[in-house]
């Protein structure tokens, strides 16, 4: 699947994710996922995009990312590219992350990373010659067998 | 995302949300809910008709507990779908914000 369809080229701005959701329900609805899994793919792409936007390039329009889907090796693919400075979105996750005591203790912001490696299939960065590329996966749901 | 409330016993105020609670949706409700977390001292957020929640919608909803919870008062969060719950205990917000799928429990844990 190499079509116009499979690649979404987008600006910089957080507005740009309304041309996202659409784009990502009608792939899952082709490749037969399941309502909760058009959930994930929509949190893990919407906090990628949002992380690249908002850290990568700092809040400044004006600068692209593309987003390719493909399906092989029983997975649907997306594949994030940017050409913010190097920013790898999994190295802030916190090993030692404790849980809050209190209301007060808990950060409001800052979850996108978490909620990203909670709902991916898998997850991948690389950094390229002058671009970050985060490739997310999730595993096609299984064709049953008596059908 | 559209945002409404409606006055309960024992000045409870509960606000329904419906809709995407996503970054749009966030951005949507965002002043609303800050108003709300300034005057009134019980928050019930009816979560029933959320279809979807991202960082930015925790964002909008933590922020407000917490101003609610500094002026003496208390948030429930009720009635979320499965897919929100689990964002929501992903995020550990379930530890310090609690969780109801009965409503005359809801009410109790503010009261």
């Amino acid at each position: 699947m190499h079509d116009a369809q499979d690649r979404l080229e987008l600006d910089s701005r957080l507005t740009e994710l309304s041309r996202v959701q659409p784009w990502i329900e009608a792939l899952a609805n082709q490749n037969g996922f399941s309502e909760d899994a058009l959930f994930a793919m929509q949190l893990c792409i919407e906090e990628a995009l949002a992380n690249v936007i908002l850290h990568g390039y700092r809040g400044e329009p004006g600068h692209p990312i593309v987003i390719e889907a493909s399906v092989s090796a029983g997975s649907l693919w997306f594949v994030m590219d940017d050409q913010a400075g190097p920013f790898s979105p999994l190295e802030p996750l916190p090993n030692n992350w404790t849980e809050p005591a209190t209301l007060e203790s808990i950060e409001p912001g800052g979850h996108g990373i978490r909620l990203l490696a909670r709902f991916a299939g898998s997850l991948t960065y690389e950094r390229l010659s002058d671009s970050n590329r985060l490739t997310i996966g999730f595993p096609l749901p299984c064709k049953d067998a008596s059908s | 995302m559209t945002i409404s409330t409606e006055s309960m016993d024992g000045e409870i105020t509960r606000v329904l949300l419906d809709g995407r609670l996503d970054i749009q949706g966030a951005a949507t409700i965002d002043l609303r809910m800050n108003v709300l977390a300034g005057s009134c001292k019980f928050l019930l957020v009816d979560l029933c008709n959320v279809s979807f929640l991202g960082s930015m919608g925790l964002r909008s909803l933590v922020l407000p507990a917490q101003a609610v919870h500094r002026r003496g008062g208390k948030v429930a969060l009720f009635g979320p779908p499965p897919m929100v719950e689990e964002v929501l205990k992903a995020s550990n917000i379930d530890k310090v914000i609690p969780i109801f799928h009965d409503l005359d429990s809801a009410v109790a844990s503010l009261c």
